[in-house]
């Protein structure tokens, strides 16, 4: 039977702390020097203008005045139905409804529409990005670390862990530059940039973003892996499979390797919620149009509604990624079922 | 972001490579224009807006000057003509503008334009709730102030006479009303926008182009309006916007023909492609517009003291500026650019003078000695500036060169939108730099708007030197007023002379972009107003008589230009 009390605990931790990370975001952006409504004129437009802008983004109000706006409309309850585009005008046209409840986040000053409907749009992208680069990143790291465990001190070995530290020093600006140059420019084979029209498109078009962040994470997962899995082969239960006649792969694979996943595992899942929150570089290099350049722009341009859609975002995706890390202990490690 | 890309590029490419040859013509002994193909180009921002009622960003005004037509507008002289218009009439007094509409006009929706559409479109883009942040610019028309504060239930000054005739009553004369309304915020509107701005209006006006897509942050699609007003014109079947694209990825992307035209050029790039006969013939300069100095709030120390201004401005060597970028940038010594109506290339304003610098602080009370390095201002002064690929270098080159005649300063790289704040906010800065775009091409853009003491306020002020001067402010107003037009221009160089010699900004430079494009876009030079103006440009690819075969390699953009976009599909 599942224990719902331990649950309803840790999820209502999660959300507590994505109240927190949201609300203190909140405030320090009220705080910036700076004037959403004078980015959103433009530099060069005149002082009336600004203050006739300020006024229809209700940033004459104050501070906590635009919290309790903020908080209030969250989520709530409305039996009107919004539009799907996120535009128009209406109290509700900015909201995203779940039968009665409508959950709003206002709309972005920038772009005029709604910034669930911005989100929802970028979420999946970046979703997908994160999903690839972190199937790299074991696919690479794991079968590196791996090899590398199991021959351990000879030359091919060191030498494949030190590329591994380039791997993690190299800055994914200049990786994913070098990818563009050779596979889009030089070789042609996959797109320079861009997200695609179709799904053939967006699958040419996630590789090199994907691979980017996957080599880049990669070189984490290999010294994890080898450390770990070292240690395993070093243990007595992978020396009695040997004894009772299990093939030194077999060793590797089904009793190293397995029992070296949990520190992986848990790795990767942590993993996956920082790529949700968007890889902003790579997202920039490879106009990919995902949660990462979306939160960069915004801040840039002061779009309070989309920041604090994006951190939102982002800590959610960390408090889910830990309580998925948390589950899969009980899968991998029968142990930490009870 | 630009700059980490940058620095990744010239990493990468390095010190790479020959341009490769420019891709050849179909036809080069014949000029006559083809019909068809589309045009792709990038940019490395975002859009926000296409909506002439909503322009906050520098990018939409290219993409918005295709899609509508306004009553006026410039042509490839810079000389304001009529458009929408068939002609127009102005009253002795200066004070009654009656436009004379051609008829036939269609929108994109096929419906003919009126001078019921022009009002209408006016009363959207000024109305209280509309975002449009150049309405106070359309405050001369009579009525107008109190419409857009909602004081008024209409513009008074704005009359429709006849189903083609509409005319602007002013409050005064205005010989800036002209260039304000060739400005895009007001330019007619299908009647789907209805009679109030909102968000959800799908862009629709009278241009030659007409919006086929829009996926914010990726791609804009427009493609041709058959019932375009200009005979014959476009004779593209539309052009592709890719949007957020870097400078490297665009460079790349011209090489292989997935781009025609680009203009967001790294400067080592730049450098070549000036350098190469192969490309010369097909790259050219914008006008410069757009112009930078260093602005002295003088409502603050030290620059309370004009005499401490002066020598800010005679200590500036422009040329040492100009270096820092000097395939972007032009010395500049007055007010307005070189690319702007009102520049004169012969009037001595501010200029580099050490010797004249150093007599200049012994006047202020600041007398400084180079040679044993004592006096001078006594303290660091903040300097704000906003890393922007030039400031962040010309910030440090101002210091240099402040340093030699006894001022020190407090370097502040700030964000933009901090740097925004700051310097326009009264009593903040003392010392930062300053820039002006042109709005319009006339001079009492960089004088009125920067100088006049009605351009100052606490927030959001648009004279950050918080210079006020009932002199200057009375030589600007007649200037604004006076519609001799050599008289007018004589006014505004003993103005622009006037503001040198008081010195609340040292101007310094000017800043032009070039233009690259493939030998087979013809018909194509920078438009003095508008970015990528192509209604007069065509596709002349080789092996098709319709100018528009694709070579390009590169994902997308070649699926782009191959695919169905010979032919782009209709509006639903």
């Amino acid at each position: 039977m599942i224990a719902i009390a331990p649950i309803a605990k840790r999820f209502g931790r999660g959300l507590f702390a994505i109240w927190a990370v949201v609300t203190i975001s909140f405030f320090l952006h009220a705080v910036l020097p700076s004037d959403p409504a004078r980015i959103a004129a433009g530099p060069q437009a005149r002082p009336q203008d600004v203050a006739a802008i300020r006024e229809e983004m209700g940033l004459d109000r104050g501070v906590l005045a635009r919290y309790g706006i903020f908080l209030g409309r969250l989520v709530h309850v409305s039996s009107e139905t919004p539009p799907e585009s996120g535009r128009g005008k209406g109290a509700h046209a900015s909201c995203k409804a779940l039968g009665p409840l409508h959950f709003d986040l206002g709309k972005s000053y920038q772009q005029r529409r709604g910034v669930l409907t911005v989100l929802g749009e970028r979420l999946p992208r970046t979703m997908m990005l994160a999903v690839v680069a972190l199937i790299f990143q074991l696919l690479f790291g794991v079968t590196l670390g791996s090899w590398a465990a199991k021959n351990r001190g000879t030359f091919l070995s060191r030498a494949f862990m030190s590329g591994s530290l380039l791997g993690v020093s190299l800055p994914t600006f200049v990786l994913g530059v070098i990818l563009q140059y050779v596979f889009a420019h030089r070789l042609g084979l996959l797109p320079l940039d861009g997200y695609g029209n179709t799904w053939p498109e967006h699958l040419k078009s996630v590789i090199l973003p994907g691979l980017t962040l996957g080599i880049y994470g990669a070189a984490y997962y290999a010294r994890l892996t080898r450390d770990e899995v070292e240690g395993e082969l070093k243990s007595d239960y992978v020396r009695t499979a040997r004894a009772k006649g299990a093939s030194p792969s077999r060793a590797l694979v089904v009793h190293a390797l397995r029992n070296a996943l949990l520190p992986i595992s848990t790795a990767a899942a942590l993993d996956l919620g920082a790529l949700v929150g968007g890889a902003i570089v790579t997202e920039s290099v490879f106009r990919w149009p995902g949660i990462g350049s979306l939160g960069i722009s915004a801040l840039l341009d002061r779009d309070g509604p989309v920041l604090m859609g994006t951190v939102l975002v982002t800590a959610a995706a960390v408090v889910l990624s830990n309580m998925l890390a948390d589950a899969t202990y009980g899968v991998l490690d029968p142990r930490t079922r009870k | 972001m630009r700059s980490t890309v940058a620095i990744a590029s010239a990493l990468v490419l390095g010190c790479s490579s020959e341009l490769p040859a420019p891709l050849p013509q179909g036809h080069p002994d014949d000029a006559t224009p083809r019909r068809g193909g589309v045009l792709q180009t990038a940019t490395f921002g975002d859009i926000r807006s296409l909506d002439p009622a909503n322009l906050g960003d520098g990018l939409a005004p290219q993409l918005v000057q295709l899609i509508y037509a306004g009553l006026v507008d410039y042509d490839r002289d810079g000389n304001i003509v009529p458009d929408l218009a068939e002609r127009y009439e102005i009253d002795p007094s200066g004070t009654r503008y009656r436009f004379f509409l051609r008829h036939g006009v269609r929108f994109h929706d096929g419906e003919e334009l009126t001078a019921e559409d022009v009002r209408r479109s006016f009363r959207r883009s000024l109305a209280r709730k509309t975002p449009n942040a150049a309405k106070s610019f359309y405050f001369t028309i009579q009525g107008a102030e109190d419409y857009a504060n909602g004081k008024a239930d209409d513009i008074a000054g704005l009359k429709v006479e006849d189903t083609y005739i509409v005319s602007f009553l002013l409050k005064e004369p205005d010989a800036t009303f002209l260039p304000v309304l060739s400005l895009q915020a007001v330019r007619p509107v299908c009647r789907s926008a209805g009679e109030a701005f909102s968000a959800d209006f799908f862009p629709c006006g009278t241009g030659p182009f007409k919006l086929q897509s829009w996926r914010p942050g990726e791609r804009v699609t427009l493609s041709r309006h058959d019932g375009y007003f200009r005979p014959g014109l476009p004779y593209l079947d539309g052009v592709e916007f890719t949007i957020g694209v870097s400078m490297l990825a665009q460079r790349l992307k011209f090489e292989s023909g997935a781009l025609d035209l680009f203009r967001d050029i790294l400067q080592p790039d730049l450098l070549r492609y000036r350098k190469d006969p192969r490309w010369t013939p097909y790259g050219a300069y914008d006008p410069a517009s757009q112009m930078a100095g260093e602005g002295m709030n003088v409502e603050m120390a030290p620059f309370d003291n004009v005499e401490l201004r002066r020598a800010v401005s005679a200590a500036i060597d422009r040329e040492q500026y100009r270096l820092v970028k000097p395939t972007m940038l032009h010395a500049l010594t007055q007010p307005v650019p070189q690319g702007v109506r009102g520049h004169n290339p012969n009037l001595v304003c501010q200029k580099y003078d050490e010797a004249a610098a150093l007599e200049h602080m012994r006047r202020a009370g600041y007398a400084y000695d180079p040679v044993t390095k004592t006096g001078g201002y006594p303290r660091a002064i903040p300097y704000y500036a906003y890393p922007a690929g030039v400031t962040e270098y010309t910030s440090q080159v101002l210091a240099q060169q402040l340093a030699r005649i006894g001022i020190r300063l407090d370097l502040r790289l700030v964000s933009y939108a901090a740097w925004l704040a700051i310097t326009h906010r009264r009593g903040q800065a003392a010392f930062s730099y300053q820039g002006w775009k042109s709005d319009y091409s006339d001079p009492s853009n960089f004088t009125e708007t920067l100088f006049h003491s009605s351009a100052i306020n606490d927030e959001d002020t648009n004279n950050p030197s918080f210079y006020a001067n009932p002199k200057l402010d009375a030589m600007l107003d007649a200037a604004h007023k006076e519609m001799d037009g050599p008289k007018r221009a004589g006014m505004y160089d003993t103005i622009q002379q006037f503001i040198c010699d008081e010195a609340p900004w040292a101007f310094t430079y000017s800043v032009s972009f070039y233009n690259v494009w493939q030998p087979y876009v013809r018909g194509y030079k920078p438009h003095p107003m508008w970015q990528n103006e192509v209604r007069e440009t065509w596709l002349d690819r080789p092996g098709t008589g319709r100018g528009a075969q694709a070579s390009g390699r590169m994902g997308h953009g070649k699926e782009a230009l191959l695919a169905p976009a010979r032919s782009l599909p209709r509006d639903p």
